[in-house]
């Protein structure tokens, strides 16, 4: 029982580190620090604006297999059925 | 795959439409939020030789005198353009311009060419332009060149 509680929390821990990763990469750089990091060059686009069009979304499939492999290791840890 | 990351890939595209709204409400609240946003003139101002643009980024109000009628050309649609003739003891005449067209054109007879249709003579003048959300003014000389 001790167990599943930690389990569950761990899992929660996670889940709310990848919504605040998932909310500064889509809002804070995407839409409120857009100014100053379009002062920044890649690739010839504007930093801010590379964020809002395509870095977010790299960012949420990375965020997606990082969640997974964490999960993976959380389910190791408590062997749990995966 | 495993149960984590079907999780994950599903949940997804939730979390981007949720956020596609949220940015949607920010730049919205963002825009409609009055600015006031100041106007300088590029390079010399001669209006009655139609050689007087005033810039702010993308931008650019054109002002011109032809035979009395001063017209303010535009690069986005107005709302509404005022403009006023000041003299020396800081005493503003106001002109709001009329539509022409279209809201890219706006234009009013007034005294302009009176006060500075002689080479070497300057006026100092006044630009509001109403746009959504936003107006642009704008404190000006006018010299005329030729």
């Amino acid at each position: 029982m001790e167990n599943k509680e930690t389990y569950w929390s761990e899992n929660l821990r996670l889940i709310f580190i990848c919504l605040a990763i998932w909310f500064a990469v889509s809002f804070g750089l995407g839409l409120l620090l857009v100014e100053p990091l379009n002062a920044i060059r890649l690739g010839g686009y504007k930093l801010g604006f590379w964020f809002a069009q395509q870095g977010s979304i790299y960012s949420f499939l990375a965020l997606i297999f990082w969640y997974g492999a964490k999960m993976n290791k959380l389910d190791k840890k408590y062997h749990s059925e995966g | 795959m495993n149960r984590h990351l079907k999780v994950a890939f599903m949940v997804a595209p939730f979390l981007a439409v949720l956020g596609y709204i949220g940015a949607d409400y920010y730049n919205e609240s963002k825009a409609n939020k009055t600015k006031v946003i100041q106007l300088v003139p590029e390079g010399h101002c001669d209006v009655i030789n139609k050689s007087c643009v005033l810039k702010s980024g993308d931008f650019k109000v054109n002002v011109s005198d032809t035979e009395g009628v001063t017209e303010v050309n535009s690069t986005f649609p107005l709302d509404s353009a005022t403009l006023f003739l000041v003299d020396k003891a800081d005493n503003m005449t106001s002109y709001p311009l009329g539509m022409q067209k279209s809201p890219y054109y706006w234009r009013s007879n007034t005294a302009l060419r009176g006060f500075v249709s002689n080479k070497g003579e300057s006026y100092k003048l006044r630009l509001i332009a109403k746009i959504k959300g936003g107006q642009y003014i704008s404190e000006f000389y006018t010299q005329t060149t030729k």
